[in-house]
Formats: structure tokens, C-alpha cells, sequence
């Protein structure tokens, strides 16, 4: 009896579970991190503007001739006499304030034109986005499934090869064949010259003009989240759990959506929202293509003025997108992942 | 009730691809018979087709393999039945015990839910609604001694044991007539395990269900079965009640499985571990390297804390001990005892905390720099699982000349390294030199690893569970080969297990460790034989013996 004692403190031992970190905490760190990168993109965003090559009143100058009198009041007007140390204290001041001063091209505050055209670039690549992790993940694990058969080599041979093509010349074929040559979709813009007066035709009138380059945009991205949820549900497949639950009498394709893709689910979800900023990347080439008015057509026309105050607003814009994206999937993962709970 | 019938039963895969090596025959005709509420068990080591059978019942084979003969529970064939009434089959009259320790269940779903998954797919009249089977999911964790909160538990909240448990509950789920337990306990602390093999017998007993078991150790069956099959290279040996596999094994593949395990207390395997293979003689008695009253190593007063955040754990308190010139030293416990993090502190891999003493031929543990190094050309460290321990980019001269390499050692390089590939009795050593780690058997890869630390021709080993990843029949040829590199050259070990068996086949001394305090030091026979600490005992009592049927 005795005997008995000692084993039951020793079985009491291993079973002690580890312990889980706080919802709280776990938040607080992620957001820690975040700031901290939020904070290595404003001092970029001061610091790599100021060490760009070329005087931008001198490249203002260029379009339309200037006395030297009066390049000097414009610099002065810009703050760009003073020295660096105030104006990078200016720049701070108007990062938390959000105003980045005017465009030089627009004539017309920076703030203004991104929150123009901020919700245009979400409503692009957020559906763009939608359709094509959708997409991705759903051809992925049916072909994971199979893989080495028909379905499996024909749906990842052509998502390849929508992938190998560059954006701007699908984009240009498309608005050659539908908008040009068929006429069944607009080729550029995002709503009519004279939109219909009522709200259901507003609605239509702006989706069919997303048409052509939510199409291009998930073409070329879908193949990404293809790839990777074909990985990891290959990886999982072999996983002994999936016999037991077939022991258990499962149906194969509740085997598959029931264990096998919340498991698969799990490395996924950090790769599809780290995809998200090559997602906006391809949301420049493509509004510049269909001259949709978002942040990607603002940052190209930024460019190649150029009109830093513009160019440095839409790059922490995009930066800030990219990193709530990242904290979106930290946050996403802790859900899917018990695991993560207790690390 | 039905019985569970193996019928000429051949399992064979095919395979493709690069490595194709064509049909590969796992199960050759093998006739069986489990009837109703009998117990069998199925002997043999990993490549013998003893898993390979154990989930033909459920038909549970992957695509590319073929069965010829028919595996019937009752009157149904399992091979010929139609996908659907099969998923009746499956679970409803035949459940299976997996080794659940390992990753047999999904790590994102509750385990509660997991059972309660097997019930929705076979409602019966006892679970027609969802609160009755949440009623039984509840009920089930009772069954099995588990409180019914540990229900919303995920798998990696619990510990091996409690996993294992819950596969149990969730194959007793359903009522099946039948229960497949593949290697139920491998894995498992001898206490742990001694526990879940009492409950799966007392649960078949008590229910009337059938049971077949698989396992490697024929200890284990003999505890739980009263019938056991031996089988080797898919092939049935032998056929027999327990007792006579056991005990009076016919055949001589038996005899080395049942002999793999020592009984302890036997004088014939004192010292003796069993080998299949060709040994070279030992030398002479008068001969042989014996354990010495020079001190090698010591520790005084050796304590370790880990922290981590606010939370610190005390893994080894207050431990001395000493390793002499050619002694073999075990040290036996459960996991989470400490053991290991005592030897990677000996190591110098873990500091000690302060006060701690270690010593090596006197002085005290270097800290770092070329003092450290030269320490480490001392005593070297032999870990579990050979292929983890592998580089398997790198071929077996690579893995041997790192060490020599790191020490900065002058001599003949390629010269050294085939001896010690010879003292480690890969013969002739030109044969395994360009071999990469995949290339080799367990056994094989874990005598490059044992040949990687002679190189430097230390004068302690640290061994860390060196036979607990390997088959049997190897553990025996590892061992041998342990004590004969003390024989021949004097070689001192510190051996960390979990296994008695071990001490009793090797150890000169024994150190017992319980809840990172060391409760029991002594010579072998003294420690085993008459084991003075209550958790020694408990140790001893759990460990399963096939002399536990010829007494019952």
C-alpha cells in the first residue's frame, strides 16, 4: 500500500500541464511589437526621404522657371532651410498629428489625398485578397489532397504560370481584349464619367470596373497561397492523428476538412498575411494600369515627380497596413492554435 | 460476441519512385485467431508486420498496399466489405488504442470533442441526443480515472499518460467487441505504463471485450495477454499461451526476444547483456578494465535551478556523487526526476548553481575557453536517438573527425577515426566511412555515434538513454558494447535511464533519482536486489517481468 502512495505522487508529477500565457499579455507583447516596427518605419520614413538624391525645389524649378529668390522663399516655405534636427522634430510632430505637409504637385494636403483614396486601394486589394486566399487555399488543399493526379497537376501547373506572368502586361492584355477590343468592361477608372443617379446602380456601375483589375491582381497572387497550403497539407497527411480519426469511421473528405485542414491551416495563416504587402506592392502597378484613384496610382504619380511629402506619406500609410496585417495574423494564429496559447 | 480472425493473411506495398525496391512483402501468410473475449498479444520488432496486421482489422492500410486472405470479425470480411458498412464496422465492433503518448490525436481539438466525434458517427440508443453523449464522454473519463474537466483539455495540456488514457476512453467509446492496442505503452515511464497496462486489463476482464496488443517487449504481453504470436520479418514464429513464450520459448528467435529483457536478479544476465551478434571474445578475466578507487569524476552538494520568467523549478537538489575510474554508473528514474539535467550539467552544458561543486580529477568544472575544451576531450556525450544525434548531411568519417577536428588533434586523422570505428566494432571500417546516416541501421548509426566520442579517447562517457529509441534486439549489441569498451580499455560511464534492466545487464553502481534528489546509491546488486528507499521499490514493482505469468 505503500507502493501505491509513491506511484500516485509520481503520476501527479507528469501530469502537471503547462501553463498557458495570458490572453492580456500575449496581446500586449504582440502590440509591443508591432510600435517597434511602427516606430523603425517613421524614422525611415524621415530619414531615406532626406538621403534621396536631388533638391526637390530644384526639381520643381525644372518645370517652371524660378529666380533663385524665389526658389529660396519656397524652400523656406517647405521648411527646408532648417536644420535637419528641427525638421525631423517638425516631421514627428505632423506623424502623430497625421499631416505630412502639402504635395507638391496636388497643391493639396497629403492626409487629404491619402484619406481620399485610402478606402479606394482597400476596396481593390481587399477584394482582390478575399477572392484570391480563397482561391488559393481552397484549389490547395483539394489538390494536396490528390496530389500527384490530373487535378492536382493541372490546377498547380496553371496557377504557376499565372504567377511566372508579369503584372503589367496581363493587366494590359486584359484591357486590350475585354475593355478594347469586346467593349464589356470599362478600361480605366473607378466609376462612369456620369454614374447612374441611384444607389444600386452606383454599386454596379463601380464593380464592373473593379472587374478587370480584381482579375489581373488575384491571377497573379493566388498561386502563392496555392503553394503554401499544398505544402502544409502534404506535410500533415502522414500525421497519425488522421488514422485515428479514420479508425473512428470518418467520412475521407471530413477527415480531410474536419483534422487535416485546421492543422494545415496553422503555417498558412502566418504566410498568407505576410503575402499581403507583396499584394500591395502589385495594387501600384495595377491602379497605375487601370488608373484606378487608390495609394498605389498616388505613390507611382509620388514618384515620378517627385513629390516627397506625398511619397512619404503613402510609404508609412502602406507600412502601417502592412504591419496590422502582421498583428491581425499573430492575433488569427493564437485563435486557430491551442498550442500558442500555452507557449 | 464475435471473434477476430486472421485468415492467410499476406500484406504486401507496392512502391514507386526513385527508391522503388518493387512489392514489398510486410505479412506472409499469417492464420491467427483472437476469440471472443480473449487476450493476444503480437511479439516482434519494428519491421516484423506486427502494425502492419494490427490495422488490416480496421482496414486502415494505406492505398498502396494489397491483402490477400481475409481478416473477419464474426462473420464479416473487413476486406470485402463496402466502404460504408465498413465505417459502420470501424470504431462500432473494433476500436483501436494508439499510441496515443506520440501523435495520435489532433493537437487543435479538445480531446472531449475528439470522443464525442466517434459518438456522433455511431449513435446508438444510449446516445441519441447530444447531452447524452456528453453524459458519456463525461462517463468515460471516469472509466479511466481521469476528472471529467480534462474533457475540454487540449492534447499537448496533458501528459503522456493522460494521453494514453484518453485513447483509451475514446476506443472504449463506443462499446466495440474488440480492442487493438498498438503499442499502448511505448514511450511511457515503467510507472505510467504499469498503470495503463492495469487498466487496459482490468477493462477488457471486466467488459468481455477481446483484446489484441502489440508490442516490442515480451514483458509487456505477458502482463496483459494470455496468448502470445511472436512474428519476425512478416512471418509468424511462433504461437503459444504466454507462460510457455515466456518461459520455454521453442523457437530460437523467442529465446532472444524473451532474453532481450533481463530478469532482475538473474546472475545469468548480470553483466551479460544479451547480443545476437558475433562479439569478439572478452578478454580474460584476470584481464578486464574493472571499476577502480581512482575518482574521476564528483559532484558535492550539486544543485540546478531553471528559470524561466517569474517561475523557477529546482531540478536536481542537493545531489553528491562520484564516478570512479572504470566504474559504470546508472542512473535510474522517471522522467521529470532530473536525471538528464544532471548529466548536462556534469557536461558543463547547464551551470550548476552557486555552491554547487564538480570536480574532475580534482579540479573544479571549467567554465570556458581552452580549459573547458580540453575537459570536453574528457568526457564525452552519447545522446538517445542516434538519427537525431546525426548530422544526415554529413558521412560517418565527417561525423567521427568533427570532434577530433574541434580538439585541434595532430595526429593521423583517417588512422584515428578507423579505429574508432573498429573499437566501436563497425568492422571493416572502410565499409561505413562514406556511409551517410540513412544509409545505416539504428544500431549502426549508434555505434558512429559511441565511435564519434571515442575519437577523442575520453576517459568518461555520459550516456543519456543510449538504447531507449532502439530495437531489442540492438539494445542488447549497445550495451554489450558498453561494457566491453570498459573491459578493454578501461572506459568509465555515467549511463542516465529509465530502464533497471539496464543496471542490472552493466552498472557496476546504481543511483536511484526521485524528484531530483538522489534517494539511493549503491552497488548494483545491493540497490536492486535489496532496495532500501519506498520509490525504489515502487520502480522495481512497476517494471513488467515475464516471470510475472509463470507466478500468477
Amino acid at each position: 500500500m505503500s507502493t501505491a502512495v509513491a506511484s500516485a505522487v509520481a503520476a501527479e508529477e507528469t501530469d502537471e500541464p503547462p501553463r498557458g500565457v495570458p490572453a492580456i499579455r500575449y496581446f500586449l507583447s504582440k502590440l509591443g511589437g508591432a510600435a517597434i516596427s511602427m516606430v523603425m518605419v517613421i524614422l525611415l520614413g524621415f530619414f531615406a526621404f532626406k538621403l534621396l538624391p536631388g533638391d526637390p525645389v530644384a526639381l520643381m524649378a525644372k518645370e517652371r522657371p524660378m529666380s533663385a529668390a524665389q526658389m529660396d522663399q519656397l524652400r523656406a516655405q517647405l521648411g527646408l532651410n532648417k536644420p535637419m534636427i528641427v525638421q525631423f522634430w517638425d516631421y514627428l510632430g505632423n506623424v502623430f498629428t497625421l499631416n505630412f505637409g502639402d504635395s507638391y504637385v496636388y497643391k493639396q494636403s497629403v492626409a487629404s489625398l491619402i484619406g481620399e483614396y485610402f478606402w479606394n486601394t482597400i476596396l481593390l486589394t481587399g477584394t482582390s485578397a478575399v477572392i484570391a486566399i480563397a482561391l488559393g487555399l481552397w484549389l490547395g488543399q483539394r489538390a494536396a489532397w490528390k496530389h500527384g493526379s490530373w487535378f492536382d497537376r493541372i490546377t498547380t501547373g496553371t496557377a504557376l504560370v499565372f504567377w511566372s506572368v508579369p503584372t503589367f502586361w496581363l493587366a494590359l492584355l486584359l484591357l486590350m481584349i475585354f475593355g478594347g477590343s469586346l467593349h464589356w468592361f470599362p478600361t480605366g477608372g473607378m466609376m462612369s464619367p456620369n454614374p447612374p443617379p441611384d444607389a444600386l446602380g452606383k454599386v454596379l456601375d463601380v464593380a464592373s470596373h473593379m472587374v478587370l483589375p480584381v482579375i489581373t491582381m488575384v491571377a497573379v497572387v493566388y498561386a502563392q497561397y496555392l503553394m503554401v497550403m499544398r505544402a502544409s497539407l502534404i506535410e500533415e497527411m502522414g500525421e497519425d492523428y488522421l488514422t485515428t480519426a479514420r479508425a473512428k469511421g470518418l467520412r475521407e473528405d471530413k477527415v480531410r476538412t474536419g483534422h487535416a485542414v485546421p492543422n494545415a491551416l496553422l503555417p498558412t495563416v502566418t504566410l498568407v498575411f505576410m503575402h499581403i504587402g507583396g499584394l500591395i506592392a502589385g495594387a501600384v502597378t495595377i491602379e497605375t494600369v487601370f488608373s484606378w484613384p487608390g495609394l498605389g496610382k498616388l505613390t507611382y504619380e509620388a514618384i515620378s515627380g517627385p513629390d516627397l511629402p506625398l511619397l512619404q506619406g503613402t510609404f508609412v500609410v502602406f507600412s502601417a497596413i502592412i504591419i496590422v496585417t502582421n498583428l491581425l495574423a499573430d492575433l488569427v494564429y493564437r485563435l486557430l492554435d491551442p498550442r500558442v496559447r500555452a507557449a | 460476441m464475435p471473434d477476430l480472425v486472421f485468415d492467410d493473411v499476406s500484406i504486401s506495398y507496392h512502391t514507386s519512385g526513385r527508391n522503388s525496391r518493387g512489392e514489398v512483402a510486410a505479412v506472409k501468410h499469417v492464420s491467427l485467431e483472437l476469440p471472443s473475449g480473449g487476450t493476444l498479444g503480437v511479439a516482434g520488432e519494428s519491421g516484423s508486420g506486427k502494425s502492419t496486421l494490427a490495422m488490416s482489422v480496421l482496414r486502415l492500410l494505406p492505398r498502396n498496399a494489397t491483402l490477400t486472405g481475409s481478416v473477419r470479425i464474426g462473420d464479416t470480411d473487413v476486406s470485402e466489405l463496402s466502404f460504408g458498412r465498413l465505417r459502420a464496422v470501424r470504431w462500432a465492433e473494433a476500436s483501436i488504442v494508439f499510441q496515443g503518448a506520440m501523435h495520435s490525436l489532433n493537437p487543435v481539438h479538445t480531446v472531449g470533442r475528439q470522443i464525442l466525434e466517434a459518438l456522433e458517427l455511431h449513435i446508438t440508443d444510449r446516445w441519441r441526443t447530444e447531452k447524452a453523449r456528453k453524459e458519456r464522454v463525461k462517463e468515460l473519463m471516469e472509466v479511466v480515472d481521469l476528472p471529467p474537466e480534462k474533457a475540454d483539455a487540449y492534447p499537448h495540456e496533458l501528459s503522456g499518460g493522460q494521453k494514453q488514457r484518453i485513447m483509451i476512453a475514446m476506443a472504449l467509446a463506443c462499446e466495440p467487441d474488440i480492442i487493438v492496442a498498438d503499442e499502448p505503452t511505448t514511450a511511457l515511464d515503467v510507472i505510467v505504463q504499469k498503470q495503463i497496462l492495469d487498466m487496459i486489463s482490468s477493462l477488457v476482464r471486466d467488459r468481455g471485450i477481446s483484446l489484441m496488443m502489440i508490442s516490442h517487449d515480451l514483458s509487456v504481453l505477458a502482463t496483459a495477454c494470455s496468448r502470445i504470436a511472436v512474428m519476425k520479418d512478416g512471418e509468424l514464429v511462433e504461437t503459444g499461451e504466454a507462460h510457455q513464450i515466456c518461459l520455454d520459448p521453442r523457437q530460437p528467435y523467442t529465446r532472444q526476444l524473451a532474453s532481450a529483457f533481463p530478469v532482475i536478479g538473474d546472475p545469468a544476465s548480470r553483466m551479460n547483456p544479451i547480443s545476437r551478434r558475433e562479439r569478439p571474445p572478452r578478454p580474460p578475466v584476470e584481464q578486464r578494465h574493472a571499476m577502480t578507487d581512482e575518482v574521476l569524476l564528483e559532484a558535492h552538494g550539486l544543485n540546478v535551478t531553471y528559470h524561466s520568467g517569474r517561475r523557477s523549478v529546482h531540478a536536481v537538489r542537493d545531489v553528491d556523487f562520484t564516478v570512479h575510474s572504470g566504474e559504470i554508473l546508472a542512473l535510474v528514474g522517471q522522467s521529470g526526476s532530473g536525471k538528464s539535467t544532471l548529466a548536462r550539467t556534469v557536461l558543463g552544458l547547464q551551470a550548476a548553481d552557486a555552491g554547487s561543486t564538480i570536480q574532475f580529477r580534482g579540479k573544479d568544472l571549467p567554465h570556458k575557453g581552452r580549459q573547458l575544451r580540453a575537459f570536453r576531450g574528457q568526457v564525452q556525450m552519447v545522446l538517445q536517438d542516434p538519427s537525431a544525434a546525426l548530422n544526415p548531411k554529413l558521412s560517418v568519417y565527417e561525423s567521427v573527425a568533427e570532434g577530433l577536428r574541434v580538439q585541434h588533434f595532430d595526429g593521423n586523422e583517417e588512422d584515428r577515426v578507423a579505429a574508432s570505428l573498429q573499437e566501436a566494432e563497425l568492422i571493416p571500417p572502410a565499409e561505413y566511412i562514406g556511409a551517410i546516416p540513412q544509409e545505416l541501421s539504428g544500431g549502426q548509426r549508434q555505434r558512429v555515434v559511441i565511435a564519434g566520442a571515442l575519437a577523442i579517447h575520453p576517459e568518461v562517457l555520459v550516456a543519456d538513454e543510449p538504447v531507449a529509441s532502439l530495437d531489442a534486439s540492438v539494445r542488447g549489441e549497445i550495451l554489450a558494447l558498453l561494457l566491453s569498451l570498459r573491459e578493454r580499455l578501461g572506459l568509465s560511464a555515467l549511463v542516465i535511464t529509465h530502464d533497471l534492466g539496464l543496471a542490472w545487464n552493466i552498472a557496476d553502481t546504481v543511483a536511484v533519482m526521485y524528484q531530483g534528489r538522489i534517494v539511493e546509491h549503491g552497488p548494483t546488486e545491493e540497490v536492486l536486489l535489496n532496495p532500501q528507499h519506498e520509490y525504489t521499490r515502487t520502480l522495481l514493482a512497476a517494471a513488467p517481468s515475464i516471470r510475472d505469468k509463470a507466478v500468477a
